[in-house]
């Protein structure tokens, strides 16, 4: 069957062999999991949330686990874009596999300045624009939480680059069709749903929020149905392709998402509990085809809506 | 590092809460391990518990190896319930384990509770290099502490206990500040508690002293950033680059 994915077309474009790449911040660079599981073979690899200066991240601890699902609160711990570009891109450039770049800045302006930066780097294949971080310009209101904010940071994007540009959207706002298409009139060539929903947990014991930051972010199958939703209503009002991500752990978890509109999904969370489950949901898309005969994924993009 | 199904040949109850996992791995075993390494095993097939749970690697033979484990909730009471022929999804050997200097004959190794675990595989392999090795066993009571018959043979083994109802009365790590300068190195598993006390208690930072580290783990292979410390040399990943690290470098 023909799992081949065109998210963005032409030269400079973004076509994947399947549908199926990890989320950011999930995977490293992508050798973390080279020897476990072929690389190669995946859609796309997305790197960890790359900003202008390295970060530290937050306190300890990060991690809780929560039902069918975890919260993090990493705080964007990172080596910095110049030492991303030294020390990780000339290995992508040997790569067959297309590597997207996941960046994340605390004012507008960092993100026009990453992506001209990485926009001339050979091995990088795209961009992938975290805008649920704090616009430490407006108080530390996420980016992502409003149209304008959204857009302005698109555009700043996209006018830096020639690189295929994917939005990341936060699940964090009251109405997710209207950013979709606030960042899809500025300019965005592919939409990504969605980033880790807003969560907490509290220590009983010691009567304090258990993770070192406070409040964290809710990811893996527990998410499902709130990120499923976000894309089957995104998928309505835009025209561009989507990427739909959170709590995806199958293949028919995967299918869920691409019947309700989405071009491609990742997967985070679900593959620290199992690192073969990215090619075997590849795998699995590509059974279900078979059995359904169903020849080009397109045809199963948006079937539901 | 592999991914591999591995089967269950006994699991016994050895102690209070404590178990005995011995299971068949050969894509484990055969990859190469160290003592020090561990392993994160999935705890039944469902969703909840979500994560893998870190287990150190206590004993090798062959193409089998141990875990022992203490029962502390949802992940370890499925693990207890396992029966010889049940299958447990493992990914390993993970990290970086303990590190014998060369010209190291007598060694110290310090365990805190169940932290004697990957000690065992470190004292096999160390007794086999034809070094020394005394084993500290510090348990807060007598009935916590772990069976003499699986301890590794012709290591000279002192127990510390908090209540003293066995051995010496106190802590291990009083014991052990006393004790370390007759050894060549010195290697701790133990709680977080327990390396603050040996730093409190005089352990001279230029000694060797290695120490593993424990912190919530999601990925175990250095790629989600979620066990990440701060150290004398910047910021390390207790699942890749640790968990042993050397206790000088380390900010407690
Ligand atoms: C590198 C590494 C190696 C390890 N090796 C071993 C080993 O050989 N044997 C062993 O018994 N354990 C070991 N551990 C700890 C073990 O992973 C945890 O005890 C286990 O994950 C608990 O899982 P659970 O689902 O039973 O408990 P959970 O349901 O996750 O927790 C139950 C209760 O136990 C507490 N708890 C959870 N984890 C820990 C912890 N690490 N220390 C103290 N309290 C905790 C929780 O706060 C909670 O109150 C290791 C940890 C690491 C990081
Ligand atoms: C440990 C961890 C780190 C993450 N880091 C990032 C990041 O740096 N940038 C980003 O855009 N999303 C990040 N995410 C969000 C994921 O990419 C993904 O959107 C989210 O986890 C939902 O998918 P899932 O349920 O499959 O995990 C992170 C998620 C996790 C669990």
């Amino acid at each position: 069957m023909d799992l081949t994915t065109e998210l963005v077309s032409g030269t400079r474009g973004l076509k994947l062999k399947n549908p199926v790449m990890n989320a950011s911040g999930t995977f490293g660079y992508g050798t973390e999991y080279s020897s476990l599981i072929d690389i190669q073979e995946l859609g796309a690899v997305v790197t960890k949330g790359t900003t202008i200066e390295s970060r530290a991240g937050n306190p300890q601890p990060r991690l809780k686990e929560t039902p069918a699902g975890m919260l993090n609160s990493i705080g964007l711990q990172n080596i910095g874009v110049e030492a991303v570009i030294a020390q990780k891109a000339p290995l992508w450039a040997t790569w067959r596999v297309p590597v997207i770049v996941n960046i994340a800045g605390s004012q507008v302006e960092d993100y026009a300045v990453l992506a001209s930066r990485l926009s001339v780097v050979d091995g990088v294949s795209g961009l992938e624009v975290n805008i649920s971080c704090p616009n430490v310009k407006a108080g530390g209101v996420a980016f992502g939480a409003s149209p304008r904010m959204a857009a302005e940071v698109t555009r700043g994007v996209v006018s830096s680059t020639t690189l295929p540009v994917i939005v990341k959207l936060s699940p964090n706002v009251s109405d997710i069709v209207e950013i979709a298409v606030a960042v899809r009139e500025a300019g965005a060539h592919v939409l990504c749903l969605v980033n880790t929903l807003r969560g907490t947990a509290i220590d009983i014991n010691s009567r304090r929020p258990f993770l070192g930051n406070g409040m964290g972010g809710l990811s893996g199958p527990a998410i499902r149905p709130v990120a499923l939703a976000m894309v089957y209503q995104a998928a309505k009002m835009v025209d561009i392709p989507i990427i739909g991500c959170g709590g995806i752990a199958t293949a028919a978890d995967a299918l869920e998402f691409i019947m309700a509109g989405a071009s491609a999904v990742q997967v985070g969370a679900a593959q620290f509990v199992d690192p073969s489950s990215l090619l075997r949901i590849a795998e699995g898309i590509d059974e279900f085809m078979e059995r359904e005969g169903v020849k080009y994924l397109s045809e199963l993009v948006g079937v539901a809506l | 590092m592999k991914q591999e199904l591995a089967r269950v040949l006994s699991n016994e109850e050895i102690m209070e809460g404590g178990h005995l996992l011995w299971l068949e791995a050969p894509g484990i075993t055969g990859s190469g391990t160290e003592p020090g390494q561990y392993l994160m095993l999935r705890c039944g097939t469902s969703y909840d518990p979500f994560l893998r749970r870190p287990m150190s690697i206590h004993r090798v033979m062959g193409e089998r190896l141990a875990v022992v484990f203490k029962v502390l909730g949802k992940g370890t009471t499925i693990l207890a319930a396992c029966k010889a022929g049940d299958s447990i999804d493992m990914l390993g050997p993970l990290g970086h384990g303990f590190h014998i200097e060369r010209g190291s004959l007598n060694l110290l190794l310090v365990a805190g509770g169940l932290g004697v675990a990957p000690l065992t595989f470190l004292a096999d392999e160390a007794l086999a290099d034809g070094c020394r090795v005394t084993l500290l066993l510090g348990t807060p009571t007598a009935s916590w502490r772990f069976p003499q018959r699986l301890l590794p043979e012709g290591a000279s083994v002192q127990v510390v206990t908090e209540d003293g109802s066995e051995g010496t009365r106190g802590l291990v790590s009083d014991l052990a500040a006393e004790l370390e300068s007759d050894f060549d190195m010195v290697c701790a598993c133990g709680p977080a508690a327990m390396y603050k006390a040996m730093v409190d208690s005089g352990i001279s930072a230029s000694r060797k002293v290695q120490v593993s580290l424990e912190t919530n783990l999601a990925c175990g292979v250095g790629a989600c950033l979620g066990c990440t410390v701060q150290t004398r040399l910047g910021l390390k990943q207790v699942c890749s680059d640790g968990p042993v690290f050397d206790l000088a470098d380390l900010l407690i």
